[in-house]
């Protein structure tokens, strides 16, 4: 298989390409496609990608992009586009009806700061606001996880079980803009890996249907039941789709989450993306130093693995949560779902937020050396803390 | 792990050079990364790149703070922000002609390393003269600092594809880097530039107004407008040097007493040139290409008759100069050294002031009455005028005894004349004459004549209209050229034409005849004629006029008056004189002689006589008191221009799509009758100056703001005359510039 050093948006914009191509055996590929900083070179290499069946429509709005992808989808088409920030804000009425329509749509989110004031930088607010939505969501740590995620998304997506639009997301500049080695799967392998979409409720001429029409309260209910339980297997199903992809690319993407040297840790830090692998290093010499921390890297956001991470996190009477986000009113987003996972389950554990990196600010291991230092002072949780701002206590106590 | 930090400028291929060190060393199985620190980068602004590598996987996502080795890929780069975090014992390349050694003071700390790889790109045709591309040059000579072999570079080249001239550049960039090693032990550095925790940034509130700090739009740009002037044409033909597009500016915002101030700064006669100037600034107006020259004789003329400004001199000098002759040269020049605080003196020989402006121009097209206006003006000033002596050489000796300065601005008096046989006595006079003893009240009538006049210039035109108004049966110009060589002012030759003067083109006089008659010797009058044909130019440029053979025919007529030019009088000066402007005269004596006007340049028009006599009058100031006199034409910048052009800017540099058309304005012509029999001023002047918003303002802003009014951003104001671009905000669209239909606004590149 190719190894290439290339860019995130290179990987991301090949593997939904190739990914599009596997579906020529069954109704196609079809997108559309909207620019926007810094993902425009994902949807730039997929409108130049040769699709043997398909078609590719750049549009005016990143809400007509989804649109497109919805009407493309629901015809049975492999769907897919990308976007970034206030684009993902523009188009976030269709990402809605892409998950109430449980169409297998997969889009790339290269999260960048939301504006105003504009900052083209890393943050995940923008994909972390489409938490409610009836979309998977999962997190990339570097070039190689773009394009097996990406991939994976795909069949997780298809598989009759699941039927959920899945969000692949990556860092702005520090993975889309970033070159480094990237084993990029040949065309075969992934039509091995992902056999033509059959959509079940798929649209078609010879039997005319409406989709979306006024429903009741009990019909709304079940709806949302379905999408639940449909969530509830995700774990399971993506667990599956590692697996099969192991068996045809010789590698297996993470899972929901990793949990790093956890075990007899009484202080862990839970991270995603590129900040985990950067904490990963400060842990690393850490335990080197004798100290009893571990890591847990977050790969799926939505559904939240809340049990994987109680088990992560047993031993645990510190937590550090790394938000490179912020819910206005509230603190970080991963924080707040960490504390949900625990309540209930342990009230020995102080399980802190920390505000780093926001607006693309460089998180340096520094940085979670400082983290660590307020945490293991703590005698109990506090606001969020602004962790890059000196003296950065938030609100609360 | 190996980091490697790069420093360059935008364009420059920073980016690219950091990816082929990395898929070098992942070509041997190592882990990479390779990134820029991207931001509001345009072409030329500094900019680093990052590349690290390593046997184990890398997880550190950071920009590089400590790096091992640093590349700079511009020399202007260099500074101490280049060495923030350098780890001792590492090395820095630069690309630059000089030698390591010579660098080894500014680096002591660290193996310094250089190559000329501009000079290597350069030689392999890469990128362009001006940015060439210098990576792949130092791709090699990194492989080289790195203990490389050169093959695991080519490699990495091939890999992505660069063939040809970048495999060169490398392969001659490892030959010939040198490298120099540290002075002294490497100490702890400064300016680590690994960040602590941020502090607290300003309040978006208080911020509100768009002063957060950060990146602002004008940071991207390549390009800014900014403002130029251009000298229009009409400027730059004026005789007189009127700052024409200036007084028109004046005019078409209403103000006509700025108008009139503009114009008294170079000539005390605009009511006068108003009527009677040639204009070259409308032949040469770029207002022609689309609807027709903007009529700056009538405006003038407006500006003339309706301003009213009260012109204080400056004080009083002791120095006193003497004119001689009160034509528009002398008038001119007593004007001007009467506003510097000089003592003038005008002496003229005739009874009244005013010189050829009184005698030789009709009442028809300068009534008397604008002429004494004018007058009043240069005599308000204190000018004092002594009419009735005619200065002759001894004379003109005795002025420069008395005086700091003479001018001597006589004119032309020496009338050309044409023999033309028996009878000539009674039936020929000169025009200049003709035209004196009419405007002097000496009761002359042509009744019932048929008359001849000889020229083509204006005093035939002159001549020929006023025989018409004295009641002559008939009036024809015969002239040896054509319509195209005549020197008469273009409109006078249509009004004579109109009021039904004929014109012989290509016909010269030979003799007058009277045809014998039987009963005694008042027989009928002719002028025998022949036709000529235009040949080989002569020194005046213009095509001689050639005899046609046995082309002989006559005219009927009984009065011929010659309008053939003047030529000056010299005898006032000793043998020899060199007679020019601005030149000293009578170089014996100590006082300073000049002559000017037409007995000095010939120009004959009454504008070029004014700037004659404005010229000299500076040159004297200038002489007499060592000031340095700025002329009109180095004032007319009204306000802050980043560029100044001296050249004159013609109609193809302006956006004619962008000006709407608008008929020419030339006012009210009294009717034929009234012309046939009376001395009736024929033009009423206009009855405003809107004629004056015609004016394009050529190369020069007019404050029109159509380039604020279309700046999309809202970055451009206008404050006061100036035009003020907040370059902060401003992302160099150029629409100001593709808006300004006069080429003021301009892009600049950065």
């Amino acid at each position: 298989m190719p190894v290439e050093v290339v860019t995130g948006n290179h990987a991301a914009g090949y593997a939904l390409a190739v990914a599009g191509e596997a579906n020529r055996f069954g109704r196609g590929a079809a997108c559309g496609i909207y620019p926007i900083t810094p993902q425009t070179e994902i949807v730039e290499r997929v409108a130049a990608f040769p699709f043997t069946k398909g078609r590719v429509v750049p549009v005016e709005s990143e809400h007509s992009a989804m649109g497109v992808s919805i009407g493309a989808s629901l015809t049975g088409a492999r769907a897919f586009t990308a976007s970034s920030s206030n684009g993902l804000a523009y188009m976030v009425e269709n990402i809605m009806t892409a998950g109430f329509y449980r169409l297998p749509i997969v889009m790339v989110a290269v999260n960048r700061t939301l504006g105003p004031p504009w900052n083209i930088w890393a943050d995940q607010g923008d994909s972390l606001m489409l938490r409610d939505f009836p979309w998977v969501q999962l997190y990339c740590a570097n070039n190689q996880e773009v394009a097996d995620l990406t991939i994976l998304a795909f069949r997780l997506a298809e598989d009759h079980r699941i039927l959920l639009p899945t969000l692949v997301c990556l860092d702005a500049f520090i993975i889309s803009h970033t070159q480094g080695e990237t084993d990029l799967p040949e065309q075969e392998a992934v039509d091995r890996y992902l056999p033509p979409l059959d959509l079940p409720h798929r649209m078609r001429h010879d039997d005319p249907k409406t989709l979306g029409g006024l429903i009741w309260p009990d019909v709304t209910t079940s709806l949302r039941m379905e999408i639940h339980e449909a969530m509830q297997r995700v774990p399971e199903v993506y667990d599956e789709c590692r697996e099969a992809f192991r068996e045809v690319f010789g590698r297996e993407p993470g899972a929901a989450l990793d949990a790093y040297e956890t075990t007899d840790a009484d202080t862990v830090l839970v991270a995603s993306a590129t900040v985990a692998t950067t904490a990963r290093e400060v842990v690393k010499r850490r335990r080197a130093a004798g100290e009893k921390i571990g890591l847990v890297k977050m790969r799926m956001f939505r559904p939240f693995p809340e049990a994987a991470l109680r088990e992560a996190c047993a031993s645990a009477t510190r937590i550090g949560v790394l938000d490179r986000d912020y819910a206005a009113g509230l603190g970080g987003v991963w924080w707040q779902d960490s504390r949900a996972a625990f309540q209930g389950h342990r009230d020995d554990v102080i399980l802190q937020d920390y505000l780093v990196g926001i607006g693309g600010g460089d998180v340096t291991p520094e940085t979670v050396d400082r983290v660590l230092e307020d945490l293991a002072g703590r005698d109990r949780a506090g606001g969020p803390v602004w962790a890059d701002v000196g003296n950065g206590k938030g609100g609360g106590a | 792990m190996v980091e490697i930090r790069i420093h360059g400028r935008g364009g420059q291929g920073g980016v690219t050079l950091a990816k082929l060190l990395a898929t070098s060393r992942f070509l041997k199985g190592q882990s990479v990364q390779a990134f820029g620190l991207y931001a509001a980068e345009r072409s030329g602004a500094p900019v680093q790149a990052y590349c690290r590598f390593d046997d184990e996987e890398i997880t550190n996502r950071n920009l590089i703070y400590e790096p091992d080795h640093v590349v700079v890929l511009d020399p202007t780069l260099v500074g101490p922000a280049i060495l923030g975090g350098l780890k001792a014992g590492g090395w820095i390349l630069l690309n630059t002609i000089a030698t390591p050694e010579s660098l080894s003071a500014e680096f002591p700390e660290n193996r310094v390393a250089t190559v000329d790889a501009t000079a290597i790109a350069r030689g392999h045709g890469l990128g362009t003269r001006s940015v060439p591309i210098v990576n792949t040059a130092l791709a090699g000579a990194v492989a080289k600092l790195l203990d490389l072999p050169l093959e695991e570079i080519l490699a990495a080249l091939d890999h992505l594809g660069f063939g040809g001239g970048n495999v060169d550049a490398a392969r001659d960039a490892y030959r010939l880097v040198a490298e120099h090693g540290p002075q002294r032990e490497a100490g702890s550095r400064d300016g680590d530039a690994r960040p602590g925790a941020i502090g607290r940034g300003p309040s978006f509130l208080a911020g509100a107004g768009g002063d957060l700090p950060g990146i602002k739009t004008g940071q991207w740009a390549n390009e800014q407008p900014k403002r130029q002037q251009y000298v229009p044409p009409c400027n730059h033909v004026c005789p007189a040097g009127n700052d024409v597009q200036g007084f028109l500016h004046a005019l078409a915002e209403h103000r006509v007493d700025d108008a009139l101030e503009i114009l008294l700064r170079t000539s005390p006669f605009p009511a006068t040139c108003g009527r009677v100037c040639p204009a070259p600034c409308m032949a040469s107006c770029n207002r022609i290409q689309l609807d027709g020259a903007v009529n700056v004789r009538e405006l003038e003329r407006y500006a003339g008759d309706k301003g009213e400004v009260k012109l204080v001199p400056a004080e009083r000098r002791e120095e006193r100069v003497a004119v001689v002759g009160s034509g528009p040269a002398g008038l001119a020049a007593a004007y001007h050294l009467a506003l510097y605080g000089y003592g003038v003196t005008l002496y003229e020989a005739g009874s009244e002031l005013g010189g050829l402006l009184r005698t030789g121009i009709p009442e028809f097209r300068l009534p008397a009455a604008v002429l004494d206006r004018e007058l009043d003006r240069v005599l308000d000033l204190g000018v004092e005028a002594v009419t009735g002596v005619f200065i002759n050489r001894e004379r003109l000796l005795e002025l420069a005894r008395n005086h700091d300065a003479v001018l001597v601005a006589t004119g032309l008096q020496e009338l050309r004349a044409l023999r033309l046989g028996v009878g000539e006595v009674e039936m020929v006079s000169q025009g200049i004459d003709f035209l004196d003893q009419v405007r002097s009240g000496v009761p002359i009538r042509v009744d019932g004549e048929d008359v001849v006049v000889v020229g083509g210039g204006n005093t035939a035109m002159d001549a020929a209209r006023t025989a018409l108004r004295l009641g002559a049966a008939s009036v024809r110009v015969v002239y040896r050229r054509t319509r195209k060589e005549m020197p008469a002012i273009a409109e006078e030759i249509e009004e004579a034409l109109e009021e039904g003067v004929e014109i012989d083109f290509l016909t010269q006089p030979v003799a007058v005849q009277r045809m014998a008659q039987a009963d005694g010797d008042t027989g009928e009058q002719h002028l025998a004629c022949r036709r000529m044909e235009l040949g080989e130019p002569d020194s005046s440029g213009r095509r001689r006029p050639v005899e046609v053979p046995d082309s002989e025919f006559s005219l009927p007529c009984h009065r011929v008056i010659l309008a053939l030019g003047q030529s000056p009088d010299l005898s006032v000066f000793p043998e020899g004189t060199e007679v020019r402007e601005g030149a000293e005269l009578l170089g014996l004596l100590e006082t300073p002689v000049y002559a000017v006007g037409d007995l000095a340049t010939n120009d004959g028009t009454v504008a070029a006589a004014l700037g004659s006599g404005r010229r000299v009058a500076m040159h004297i100031h200038q002489t007499l008191t060592g000031e340095v006199v700025v002329s009109g034409e180095q004032t007319r910048v009204r306000s802050d221009v980043d560029v100044w052009h001296d050249e004159v800017i013609r109609d193809e540099a302006l956006r004619m799509h962008l000006f709407e058309r608008r008929p020419v304005e030339s006012g009210e012509v009294i009717g034929l009758e009234r012309r046939h029999t009376t001395f009736d001023e024929i033009h009423a002047g206009l009855p405003s100056a809107g004629e004056a918003k015609r004016c394009l303002s050529c190369g020069v802003c007019n404050e029109c703001d159509i380039c604020v009014t279309y700046c999309p951003e809202g970055v451009l104001k206008r404050v006061g005359h100036d035009l003020v671009f907040d370059y902060g905000y401003c992302k160099g669209c150029g629409i100001c510039v593709t808006e300004c239909p006069r080429n003021v606004v301009f892009m600049s590149h950065l």
